[in-house]
């Protein structure tokens, strides 16, 4: 019996102690110092999300490989756990990734405690000027480059032109015109679907809100001696949040608290619930005239189709069409650039072969190959690659004039405390606008400037 | 998350002792002298390695929590440089802040209705187990314990289905059954509503160990006793509130301890939640802000801070239980 139970004491002591020590040790670096001999040495490269396509990600491997000799592992992080493994692996040597990808408005908080290698002797070789300038900025600590653009996007409309139609709204050329636009289509909603959206955006969904503080000359923060200071209640932001509170009202019934996440859910039919005989029975799925979304998101909107066995959006012109935000201004409206920065491990061991891969990343050849993706390039000079077509178009167009969260040290701990979120999710039903944007203010000023 | 599970490992080692009452090997009586001068020696040296672990474990991780919170210790520090000493300012500012107040409030009544409502919807289930033909029985068993073997993360999953505001089960059902104010309705959006969504999610997944736990309990009350009760003329709920509880007493106070510390520390459930709606700084937890000071803004000597509030929160909480507890193995 005492055996009995002390065994199970101890069992229960090492189910604890298991749970204790999380992370073994990764790949760490082959032993042999000599660059003819690479063949034993892997590196690390972090990508986030799933925007690179596998055949991008062949393709670095295979160059790489014929390249060095030595081997590239990718392995992909998700977005909501990016920070964190951040934090924790990039300050320790044997579980570093060599070469990360990280969001652009992350990428401030990283180059200024050092996270990042000094690539400065080779940023005229793999580009120079002709990088993403706001990027670059984005990973640069007193003109010291850190990390570099990787690739852009940027956000525009997707409409449902036979809902536009039917409502009798003309394409808008102004920010005004638009503003109404949606209101109006909201207010006639001509399919007399329930809850209809003329715009659908979330209340929480500040990437796509804060175009309208852009596009009203407003913005987010400004450096005031030294110091970041947070703007929100600026006359100017406070004017684009006017407009933006009178969309939550008007043109948009989402919900105060929903965020980015797949809004073309909203815009889509659903085939599935169309009977037989023609009779529209699901007319509970379509609830959106428009919606903003990065670029990609034109891969999820169209009719669906059977394609290969397998159930796809197929995008329909006399259905679906893209807008590109106007500003009263006749250029494009400034919308969130969005987009990723990439940097190599201060702490890696292998820096001469992190290196290697970035001269392969910004090569033409993969430059092109990230346009023909449909991902802006880092390089202005192959922009072209992006293609034609009306996505390409409305991808640049819209990329003409965009704009990135202020690139103070502390804006990644402002988005991870969710400020954003819950002050946009609060405008809608704000009595006072001022004083609310105000209240953020304060509490946003002080995470800007890190610790 | 360290101290908490600090504080969860307690009842395990207090539990195994209550086997521990002595049981001298019977046997040989001439060894009893020797047995006697040898024994204060032997059962140390068998919990060494027990402590060792549990040192290692988590004895280290406390003590860096610790000293931490004693340290401005940022995203600067964490990428090598030294940080600097600054006794309690980080308590000094933790405390003087009214944020964390908001939180410890919200986590302790949180974790003392779902506590007590896990309990109670436990007791209950077992109750109703004991009364049910076995084949019902079985099938309980079985489903108590699916839902106690889901992974977190995939329940959590369903649960986020169902309260869904366009497409959920919830609203769809309320609105079939005649509200149609609950057509897109959204439950997360208001904190108060964030919290019951939450709560019974928590209660749903303790429950499980609740109901078995106390459903072994019941077991141990011997029928002989039921049975003198009901002759006396105690009515079920007499016999119920003066036989059965106090019999398994020890049992449920047990769970509800553990319940307690479960649920000051949930984490999963209100993260996962507030990703998928909600606003993260109305609805935090201490788990979740934890996280949100340490892993999201980069702060970690005040998360270290805010981690030994905690600990002393869950130590204030369970004192009196542990206490009852010991004084029960005493006597």
């Amino acid at each position: 019996m005492k055996k009995l139970t002390g065994l199970v004491a101890a069992s229960a002591v090492a189910a604890l102690a298991l749970t204790a020590c999380s992370n073994g040790s990764a790949s760490s670096a082959a032993s042999s110092n000599s660059p003819a001999d690479n063949s034993k040495k892997t590196i690390t490269l972090w990508l986030a999300g799933g925007d690179t396509p596998d055949e991008l990600r062949t393709y670095l491997k295979d160059t790489f490989k014929a390249k060095t000799g030595a081997t590239l592992a990718i392995e992909e992080q998700s977005w909501g756990d990016l920070l964190t493994k951040l934090t924790t692996s990039l300050p320790d040597a044997e579980n570093t990734p060599d070469v990360v990808e990280l969001g652009n408005t992350q990428a401030p908080t990283f180059t200024n405690v050092g996270a990042f290698s000094d690539v400065s002797d080779m940023y005229e070789e793999l580009g120079g000027s002709k990088l993403l300038p706001s990027f670059v900025e984005a990973g640069s600590v007193d003109g010291k480059r850190f990390a570099l653009p990787y690739y852009f996007g940027s956000r525009y409309m997707f409409v449902r032109k036979d809902i536009w139609s039917s409502a009798g709204v003309a394409t808008p050329k102004t920010l005004d015109e638009f503003n109404a636009a949606v209101s109006t289509i909201a207010t006639k909603n001509p399919r007399s679907i329930k809850n209809f959206s003329g715009f659908f955006i979330g209340g929480q969904d500040w990437r796509n809100g804060i175009s309208w503080i852009f596009a009203n000359g407003g913005d987010l923060a400004k450096k005031q001696d030294g110091q970041w200071v947070s703007t929100l209640s600026d006359p100017n932001s406070l004017k684009g949040l006017a407009q933006l509170q009178a969309i939550y009202k008007t043109a948009s019934k989402a919900p105060a608290d929903a965020k980015d996440q797949s809004p073309w859910l909203y815009i889509n039919d659903s085939d599935a619930i169309t009977d037989d005989k023609g009779a529209v029975t699901g007319k509970t799925s379509l609830a959106a005239a428009t919606i903003m979304a990065p670029g990609w998101a034109h891969w999820s909107i169209g009719d669906l189709k059977t394609v290969d066995g397998k159930a796809t959006r197929v995008w329909n012109p006399k259905t679906f069409g893209t807008l590109v935000l106007p500003g009263n201004d006749g250029k494009p409206a400034p919308v969130f650039a969005g987009g990723s920065n990439i940097g190599i491990s201060a702490t890696s061991k292998n820096q001469d072969l992190s290196r290697e891969l970035l001269r392969i990343i910004f090569s033409a050849d993969y430059q092109k190959k990230l346009g023909g993706a449909g991902l802006g390039p880092a390089n202005s000079d192959y922009v072209s690659s992006l293609g034609t077509d009306e996505f390409a178009a409305a991808l640049v167009a819209s990329a003409s004039n965009s704009k990135l969260t202020p690139a103070a040290p502390g804006w990644a701990a402002v988005e991870s405390a969710q400020l954003m979120e819950e002050f946009f999710g609060k405008i809608r039903d704000a009595a006072d606008l001022s004083a609310l944007a105000t209240e953020y203010d304060a509490k946003i000023t002080p995470l800007l400037n890190q610790k | 998350m360290t101290v908490s599970t600090a504080a969860g490992s307690k009842p395990v080692p207090a539990a195994a002792a209550r086997h521990e009452t002595p049981r001298r090997p019977s046997g040989n009586s001439g060894d009893v002298a020797e047995s006697r001068r040898r024994s204060p020696r032997v059962p140390l040296l068998l919990l060494v390695p027990s402590v060792v672990i549990l040192l290692a474990a988590l004895g280290y991780p406390v003590a860096w929590q610790l000293v931490t919170s004693f340290r401005k210790f940022g995203l600067r520090q964490q990428f090598g440089q030294p940080p600097e000493w600054v006794g309690l300012e980080n308590y000094k500012n933790l405390l003087t802040d009214p944020s964390l107040w908001a939180v410890v409030v919200r986590s302790v009544v949180f974790c003392v209705v779902v506590a007590f409502l896990t309990v109670a919807v436990g007791g209950l289930l077992a109750l109703l187990m004991q009364r049910v033909t076995r084949a019902a029985r079985i099938i309980l068993q079985v489903s108590l314990l699916l839902a106690w073997a889901m992974p977190v993360v995939a329940a959590m999953t369903v649960w986020i289905w169902i309260v869904d505001w366009r497409r959920g089960l919830l609203n769809w059902v309320l609105v079939h059954l005649g509200f149609e104010a609950a057509e897109g309705h959204n439950w997360l959006a208001q904190p108060l509503s964030f919290f019951v969504v939450a709560g019974v999610i928590v209660v749903w997944m303790s429950v499980p160990f609740v109901a078995l736990s106390v459903y072994a309990g019941l077991t141990q009350v011997s029928d002989e006793v039921l049975e003198a009760a009901q002759l006396d003329g105690a009515s079920w709920w007499q016999r119920l509130r003066y036989v059965i509880l106090p019999l398994i007493a020890p049992v449920i106070s047990i769970v509800l301890l553990l319940q307690l510390i479960w649920d000051l520390r949930v984490f999963t459930q209100i993260k996962m939640l507030q990703d998928a709606g909600g606003v993260a700084n109305e609805t935090n937890l201490l788990g979740t802000f934890i996280y949100q000071l340490g892993t999201g803004k980069g702060d970690f000597g005040m998360s270290s801070a805010v981690s030994v509030v905690m600990l002393g929160l869950t130590v204030a909480l369970s004192w009196h239980y542990v206490r009852s507890l010991m004084k029960e193995e005493a006597s």
